[in-house]
């Protein structure tokens, strides 16, 4: 059975069809790359799968628990954790409150030690390389440390799958390549990755498998050569890779 | 500032403190500096509430159920220190009742419905005669019993009153300082910062904010029934005036919301200022240190007075 399965996803803002019946399986252990023009409805299926969105039909299921009907943290609890394509720390908060909050409420009973609490947001703050502005306000941080301070919020609740959104967008060539390591580096220790990225390039040197959205519809599913081999899609639906 | 200095300046700060009532103040001076106290928890209540986000324009509300509370219960027979704490749990029921409310409304609306609330009550104080005793109110609430120290000669008795006045001031201090190092206090933080955020990352926003509403309701309650105890009457123009909703919001502006010590410090300040200063000489100005601290907020210090003295907070784990 897939870790995540959504059968028939619509989603309509009034006369706006964001979702028109999209299906996805992906299984564990899986990354896929989620690619499609801007409006395409990517990133309306991550706040469905997330609790920000219901569907007006279809459903999503996690690991046998249906999605759609759950609030935001049930579905965090359940081990589904995100980020945002504009970065959306606690801007007033230090960077550790910003980490140790998922930590803190990942579970009804999380860490009850304090200990243990801070060797977690010691530990993923390391990961993300932002240990050393620990004490700093979110809001003081550049675009590049909040996206990485993104990940480390989205980790701090130890989620089986990660959505990821953007992850690499507005960032130069070398904060890139960061984001392209902490993929590896996330892909090795196990996770299933969901991932939306702008540029096609980044997405094919980590993705297992691609998934191309336009206009609410799924039209394209495959390995991310097979994907990206078909010149009239990329052409069509994904334009030019404008990033270096 | 060195160990020493702090532990010299908090001893003469404690002096200061303890120190009005043994030291021959007036009777009227010492009550002015227990309201002034009172309201010192009145704004530290409120500024439980800012914390997580929730703004209201409704304390009066609080204040009101606490004193018609605890003095309906004190006129019953009950101890005036069970009629207070009983005030403060029907303050805080209050309060989680309309607390609900935050579950679907936000910022400016739910300003609105907290005062709302408020005008609801005093409406139900003013008509229901039978009970409240209507306009009129209620009268011969008994006096506090007196404490076996100090003396009720010292500053005619008042001496009593200001001591709990600070107790309460220091207990919802206390309160408060604990939230901040605490579980509640790091999902306050992040439901004030971003609900929507704060939900994904495991925190559901409404109990945490009930908890808020109820410990700002019973605190602001139980300031209510101490209030009613030492003026002896209640009336519903008097505990659910707009002064108890609109002034504990201005003090704790002006004293910076979030910080520990800011919201009660700009109380007792605007309080004594305009009490002491403007009311016995230009009384139609009495009013007049609140509209300037918002301007004050408003053009040099848009976190309040206390947030320029804020150390920032390091982790609550």
């Amino acid at each position: 059975m897939a870790l995540l399965e959504a059968r028939g996803l619509s989603m309509a803002f009034g006369g706006l069809q964001a979702l028109r019946g999209v299906d996805i399986a992906i299984e564990a252990r899986q990354v896929v790359g989620l690619l499609g023009p801007n409006g395409s409805g990517k990133t309306t299926l991550f706040n469905i799968l997330s609790g920000l969105l219901r569907p007006t039909t279809g459903e999503a299921r996690f690991d046998g628990a249906r999605l759609t009907t759950l609030p935001p943290w049930e579905i965090s609890r359940l081990g589904i954790g995100r980020t945002f394509q504009i970065a959306r720390p606690f801007a007033h908060s230090t960077v550790w409150d910003n980490v140790l909050v998922g930590v803190t409420f990942r579970a009804r009973r999380g860490p009850r030690a304090a200990l243990e609490r801070r060797r977690e947001v010691e530990r993923l703050l390391a990961t993300v390389g932002l240990l050393d502005k620990a004490r700093a306000t979110a809001g003081e941080l550049s675009l590049g440390e909040r996206k990485r301070l993104e990940l480390a919020m989205a980790l701090s609740t130890r989620p089986t799958l990660l959505l990821l959104d953007e992850l690499a967008s507005g960032l130069s060539p070398r904060g890139r390549e960061e984001v392209m390591g902490f993929y590896g580096q996330l892909r090795g220790e196990g996770l299933t990755i969901f991932a939306i990225e702008h540029s096609a390039r980044v997405l094919s040197r980590v993705a297992d498998r691609l998934l191309v959205l336009d206009q609410g519809t799924v039209v394209a599913d495959g390995r991310p050569e097979q994907v990206l081999a078909s010149t009239r899609l990329v052409e069509a639906y994904l334009g030019e890779d404008d990033e270096p | 500032m060195p160990r020493g200095g702090l532990i010299a300046t908090g001893l003469v700060g404690l002096a200061l403190i303890l120190l009005p009532p043994l030291s021959g103040f007036h009777p009227y001076y010492l009550y002015l500096v227990s309201t002034g106290l009172l309201f010192g928890t009145l704004a530290t209540s409120w500024n439980i509430l800012a914390y997580a986000g929730q703004v209201s324009f409704g304390h009066a509300a609080f204040v009101g159920l606490g004193g018609y509370g605890a003095a309906l219960a004190s006129l019953h027979g009950l101890s005036p220190w069970a009629a207070i704490a009983l005030g403060g749990g029907l303050g805080a029921a209050g309060a989680v009742i309309i607390g609900l409310a935050s579950g679907r409304l936000q910022g400016a609306s739910l300003a609105l419905a907290t005062l709302a609330y408020a005008e609801m009550w005093r409406a139900i104080a003013q008509n229901w005669d039978e009970v409240t005793g209507g306009g009129a109110g209620l009268i011969g609430i008994p006096a506090l019993p007196t404490l076996p120290w100090p003396s009720p000669d010292v500053s005619g008795g008042r001496a009593g009153g200001y001591y709990l006045s600070l107790a309460l001031l220091a207990s919802v201090l206390a309160v408060f300082a604990g939230i901040l190092r605490s579980r509640l206090g790091l999902a306050l933080a992040a439901i004030r910062e971003e609900e929507e955020r704060a939900g994904l990352l495991g925190v559901h926003p409404l109990p945490w904010k009930l908890l808020a509403f109820g410990l700002s309701g019973f605190w602001s309650a139980l300031a209510g029934g101490l209030y009613v105890h030492t003026v002896r009457v209640v009336e519903p123009d008097l505990v659910f005036s707009l002064h108890f909703s609109i002034l504990p919001l201005v003090m704790a502006t002006f004293g910076g919301v979030g910080t520990l010590l800011g919201p009660a410090g700009a109380a007792l300040g605007l309080y004594l200022a305009s009490e002491l200063f403007l009311h016995p000489y230009v009384p139609a100005f009495h009013q007049l240190p609140y509209a300037l601290a918002l301007i004050v907020v408003a053009l040099y210090a848009p976190g309040g007075l206390g947030t320029l003295f804020r150390r920032r907070r390091h982790g609550a784990a």
